[in-house]
């Protein structure tokens, strides 16, 4: 295992003036042994960020170091990192055991068979895949192929495990199984992983940092709950949390900095009939009962805003309630946040 | 048992209500759609088969008709499996064969590689390495002739270029030892574009994403080589392989064209030597004899190896 830097890395794509940039001068420190997660919606460069590290792509500018290596111009063989695509990627002409089998095959690593076969066994049982080894892998259903493809990568010692969105294929029983299991496999192997995501519980739950990526830029890293308490603007705000952020011309409520042009209250930040002076009042629109909490969508001078109560709390719709936001967020008018 | 859904509504449904719906029952609407093709096989394919078996156990001759028809059991069969010349015509068949398939899979499957590499240009080259492919036998059969001229032909020119031999020392159509592969060159020459076209589909249905994935996996371009590409386009190769393998043992216009089956007998290839018993000898029960047994072989080896190629695309 190895720590990962990036220095001013950049990748763009398409001709001359329509070139554009998927990954625009990223630097970011991956420390050995942490879980890294990339968040950021379609298009933002997360996966560009995970080809660059794997080597399938080059960058344009910029260095990147495994370890004490620069492997700027490694090709993906040099560099001995283990990625899990999206798409699978499985062999299709192998069964599960030869596509386990094949990264050890690799003439650089010198695995014995006994110790293929161990380690097979091995990774088998923690994806519980073991009664399926000797099936072709196109005869898997989806979950079954992103295991194996799961698992290809856990066979070896990779410096780096790369994984694009691993677990978004899986129905949601097995992916929360597996979400634990990877956690608990990254941190008894203290492994460096780079975790690319669309799910926010995904990035809360497992990850020791994350990166939050727009249009090809990182703009910010840290731990999740410092990303989700404290987001340097209202993109990042907006990246974590559901029900999303909610956000008010920043005079909606008193006391706002002068600077401020937005005020973002998370949901849970929202008090309800405090009694409070300041506080408007709104319509409740739709009543969302999720078990464990209520999810209120309220109205205010034409403004929808979402809200948690306590399940036991029995408001229905129609019902006017007045809102005062706790501690909120404030934003400028470039986005940027306000202190 | 449970049924699924589809079954269970047709189960319910009264048969006469099917009927009295469309007028016709399952089973007839498929007799209707079926029938005119099975009328027009039995016609065209499995009667001339039947009334040939028939005729090759007789003496029968298509040019005089009116003679007497005399069954001679197993005489014509005989005959031609202790027949040395029919075992030459055999040997120059496989030869043939062999060869056409070994340099046409190697040279296809190679102009395949070199054409799936995406570069400038790559559509143009393809359309003009199918060109051979596109060309009537008669024809390519006639201007190969003029190639293999001794003192104009272009073939012997450019050998004698690259050796340094005399062009006119030479004769490729002429010479006993030659003419064999002369024919294999032509045939190798016309129908590679096809092997290459078949091998190309293969290749293109391996995704790029597998090669990404083997090169994670720290595979060699060598290694992804023997264990990605060669397999995944194996099924391909083997249905190229029996394409060609079925067309060229039944090989007739080509070769005619070039050697008309000389020198002596050297290009004699089984079909040529049919056609010569059939309608230039008149000896129809012989003949006919001749393709039952032609027909058995070609049909035998043709299901062994479509056994083969199920085999290794369950693989």
């Amino acid at each position: 295992m190895a720590d990962v830097t990036l220095n001013t890395v950049s990748k763009s794509y398409g001709p001359g003036s329509e070139r554009e940039f998927a990954v625009d001068s990223v630097s970011l420190e991956i420390a050995n042994g942490s879980f890294n997660v990339l968040l950021g919606p379609t298009g933002a460069g997360k996966t560009t960020m995970l080809r660059l590290v794997a080597g399938l792509e080059k960058p344009d500018n910029g260095s990147i170091h495994i370890g004490d290596r620069d492997v700027t111009g490694d090709t993906p063989a040099q560099r001995n990192v283990a990625m899990v695509f999206q798409q699978y990627s499985l062999y299709p002409h192998l069964t599960v055991r030869e596509n386990l089998a094949f990264p050890l095959k690799s003439p650089l690593l010198k695995t014995s068979p006994a110790e293929i076969k161990k380690r097979i066994a091995e990774v088998a049982e923690v994806l519980r895949i073991s009664d399926k080894l000797d099936n072709k892998s196109i005869a898997l259903s989806g979950g079954e192929m992103q295991r194996v493809s799961i698992g290809r990568a856990l066979v070896r010692q990779p410096e780096v495990f790369l994984m694009d969105e691993p677990l978004s294929s899986l129905d949601a029983k097995l992916r929360s199984e597996l979400r634990l299991e990877l956690k608990r496999l990254q941190a008894d192997l203290g492994a460096t992983v780079l975790y690319v995501t669309h799910d926010q519980i995904e990035a809360m739950t497992m990850a020791t940092q994350v990166g939050v990526l727009h249009d090809g830029k990182l703009v910010q890293h840290g731990s999740p709950r410092e990303i989700y308490e404290n987001p340097k603007s209202i993109y990042v705000a907006s990246r974590l949390g559901l029900p999303r952020i909610n956000t008010l011309p920043a005079d909606f409520f008193a006391g706002a900095p002068t600077a401020a042009a937005t005020i973002g209250m998370r949901p849970e930040n929202i008090v309800i009939d405090s009694g409070q002076p300041g506080a408007k009042s709104g319509v409740v629109d739709r009543v969302e009962h999720l078990g464990d909490q209520t999810r209120l969508h309220i109205t205010v001078q034409n403004h929808s805003l979402v809200t948690l109560i306590h399940p036991t709390l029995n408001i229905g719709r129609g019902d006017s309630v007045s809102l005062l936001p706790q501690s909120p967020l404030y934003f400028a008018a470039d986005g940027s946040r306000v202190l | 048992m449970s049924l699924d859904p589809v079954e269970q509504v047709a189960r319910a449904t009264p048969v006469t209500v099917a009927k009295k719906i469309r007028g016709l029952s399952d089973r007839a609407i498929a007799w209707i759609f079926v029938g005119p093709t099975i009328l027009l096989l039995l016609a065209i394919n499995i009667f001339p088969l039947i009334w040939t078996i028939n005729l090759s156990f007789t003496n029968y001759k298509a040019n005089r008709p009116n003679r007497p028809v005399e069954y001679v059991g197993l005489r014509n069969y005989e005959r031609i499996l202790n027949d040395s010349d029919i075992w030459l015509n055999m040997q120059a068949t496989a030869h043939f064969l062999v060869w056409t398939i070994v340099f046409q899979v190697l040279i296809g499957f190679t102009l395949a590689w070199l054409i799936n590499k995406k570069f400038k240009g790559n559509d143009l080259w393809t359309t003009i390495i199918v060109l051979p492919m596109m060309l009537s036998p008669a024809v390519v059969g006639n201007f190969w002739t003029f190639f293999y001229q001794p003192q104009i032909g272009l073939f012997n020119y450019v050998v004698g270029f690259f050796t340094g031999a005399d062009p006119s020392s030479f004769e490729m159509l002429g010479s006993v030892d030659l003419a064999p592969w002369a024919i294999v060159i032509v045939d190798t020459w016309m129908w590679t574009p096809f092997v290459m076209l078949i091998c190309l589909a293969g290749l293109r249905s391996i995704p790029n994403y597998i090669y990404e994935a083997a090169a994670i996996d720290r595979a060699s371009k060598w290694r992804q080589f023997w264990t990605i590409t060669l397999p995944m386009v194996l099924p391909f190769l083997m249905l190229a392989v029996l394409f060609r393998g079925i067309e060229n043992f039944k090989m007739f216009d080509l070769v005619v064209q070039l050697t008309g089956g000389g020198p002596g007998s050297t290009t004699e290839l089984a079909s040529i030597n049919l056609k010569r018993e059939a309608f230039e000898k008149w000896r129809t029960g012989y003949s006919s004899a001749f393709a039952i047994i032609l027909f058995v072989t070609v049909f035998g080896l043709a299901s062994i190896y479509v056994k083969a190629l199920n085999k290794v695309k369950e693989r």
